[in-house]
C-alpha cells in the first residue's frame, strides 16, 4: 500500500468549476491513470485542506462524493483509501470511462483549432506527434 | 436550541440623506463560515460595525448570541473576535502594550496562541518594542489578526483582513484560519475583494446591494448555476467572479 502526500492535488480557485469538483475530478483522474492503485491510502482531509489552504469541509465533500462513488472507501483508523475493484485495463467498459475523461480536454482543442480554421488532418498529426513525445 | 451568533432584522442605518443599511435582514448561524460580498461603498464596514454595536442604528433590531449589541454582557464580548478594515487605535503603544491591555480585557487569553503567530508572522522583539503607528501597513494588519484570535472567539468578524497584507501573508492567514479556526467549529463573517482567498475558505456568500442581503447561499451551488440562467434544463456554471459582477451590478 502505498500513502500519497497532499502535493497530489492542485487546485484553480476562480475558475468556472468549485474546488470539490476539481478534487473529485483529479482524484477520479489519478485512479483511472493508475497513479493511484486499489488499496492506495489518500493524504488526511486536514492535510489536504492545509497544503492547497482550503476550506477542510471542501476536502471532506470531495472525499465524501468520491466515497458514495465507490471510488474511494473509509477505512476505520486508516482514512481513505482507493476502493478495491476489479479493473481490466484493457476492459472495454475501462476504455469508455477513461476516453470520457479525456473528452471535455479534447472538445476544447477542437474548438479551438476550428476557430483558428486548422484542417483536421494537420491537427490529427500534430496530435499523433504529441502522443509520441515522452513527458 | 442554539442561539445564533448574528440575527439582524429590519436593520436600518442612514448617513445624512444616504440610506446605506435599508430593512436588511440576516441570520449566521453556528459555525458558518461565510463571505460577504458587495461593490466598493454597498456598506459592508457600515454592516459589520452595526453588528458589532460600534455604530447605532436607525431601525430595526440586532441579537448577537441573543444580546443586542449596545448591551453586550462581558461573557458574550469575550466571544467575539473583529479586524477591522483599519483601525488607527492604540497605535501609540507597542504591540506589547497594546497585547496586554488587551489581554487584561478577556478572561480567555492563549498566551501560547499569540507567542507562536508572533514568531511565525515576523513581528520579531524589535518591532515588538516599537510604537504600532511606526509598523508597516502589512505589519499592522497581522498585529490586529492576532489581536482577534488571542482569545479563541466563537464568532469572528473579519472586515477586508488582508488588503494589505502580501501573497504570502495572506497565505500564511488562510492557513491560521484553517487550523486554528475553523477547525474549532468559529462562525466566521469576511468580506474581501480577493475572490479566490474567499472561494478557498468560506462555504457560504452573502451578497449586500442596495443596503439588503440580495442573494445567500451555499458558494459550491452558487458556482455550480444555481442562481443562474437554465440552458437546455442544465444550469450553467459560472466563476466566483463572474457571479460578483451580474449579482452586484
Amino acid at each position: 500500500m502505498t500513502s500519497h502526500s497532499p502535493q497530489l492535488f492542485s487546485i484553480v480557485p476562480s475558475s468556472t468549476e468549485p474546488i470539490y469538483r476539481q478534487l473529485v475530478e483529479q482524484v477520479r483522474r489519478l485512479v483511472a491513470g493508475g497513479q493511484l492503485a486499489p488499496g492506495d491510502a489518500l493524504p488526511s482531509v486536514r492535510e489536504v485542506a492545509l497544503q492547497l489552504a482550503v476550506n477542510p469541509m471542501t476536502v471532506s465533500k470531495a472525499y465524501g462524493l468520491l466515497e458514495l462513488e465507490s471510488v474511494l472507501e473509509r477505512r476505520r483508523g486508516v482514512g481513505m483509501l482507493v476502493a478495491d475493484r476489479p479493473r481490466k485495463r484493457s476492459g472495454e467498459g475501462d476504455i469508455n470511462a477513461r476516453l470520457a475523461l479525456l473528452r471535455p480536454t479534447l472538445e476544447r482543442a477542437a474548438r479551438e483549432a476550428r476557430e483558428l480554421e486548422l484542417d483536421p488532418d494537420t491537427v490529427l498529426s500534430l496530435f499523433k506527434n504529441l502522443l509520441k513525445e515522452s513527458p | 436550541m442554539t442561539v445564533l451568533p448574528i440575527q439582524m432584522r429590519g436593520v436600518a442605518r442612514r448617513f445624512d440623506s444616504k440610506t446605506v443599511l435599508d430593512g436588511l435582514d440576516w441570520e449566521v448561524g453556528p459555525g458558518q463560515v461565510i463571505g460577504l460580498l458587495g461593490r466598493n461603498g454597498a456598506g459592508k464596514s457600515t454592516l459589520m460595525e452595526c453588528l458589532l454595536g460600534l455604530r447605532e442604528i436607525d431601525g430595526g433590531s440586532i441579537a448577537l448570541f441573543g444580546e443586542s449589541p449596545d448591551a453586550l454582557s462581558d461573557a458574550t464580548r469575550a466571544r467575539i473576535g473583529y479586524v477591522p478594515q483599519k483601525s488607527d487605535l492604540f497605535d501609540w503603544m507597542t504591540p506589547l502594550q497594546m497585547l496586554d491591555y488587551f489581554k487584561a480585557l478577556y478572561p480567555r487569553w492563549n498566551d501560547a496562541k499569540v507567542e507562536a503567530l508572533l514568531g511565525r508572522w515576523g513581528i520579531d522583539v524589535a518591532m515588538r518594542n516599537r510604537p504600532i503607528r511606526r509598523l508597516s501597513g502589512g505589519e499592522q494588519q497581522r498585529l490586529s489578526i492576532i489581536r482577534a484570535l488571542a482569545h479563541d472567539p466563537d464568532l469572528l468578524v473579519l472586515d477586508e483582513p488582508v488588503s494589505a497584507l502580501d501573497p504570502a501573508g495572506r497565505r500564511d492567514f488562510l492557513t491560521e484560519l484553517i487550523d486554528g479556526v475553523i477547525e474549532r467549529g468559529t462562525t466566521v463573517v469576511f468580506s474581501t475583494h480577493i475572490l479566490t482567498d474567499l472561494e478557498r475558505v468560506a462555504l457560504d456568500v452573502a451578497f449586500l446591494k442596495g443596503g439588503r442581503i440580495v442573494l445567500e447561499g451555499d458558494l459550491d451551488d452558487l458556482l455550480d448555476g444555481a442562481a443562474g440562467q437554465v440552458v437546455n434544463g442544465v444550469h450553467q456554471p459560472k466563476s466566483l467572479e463572474d457571479l460578483f459582477i451580474e449579482v452586484t451590478r
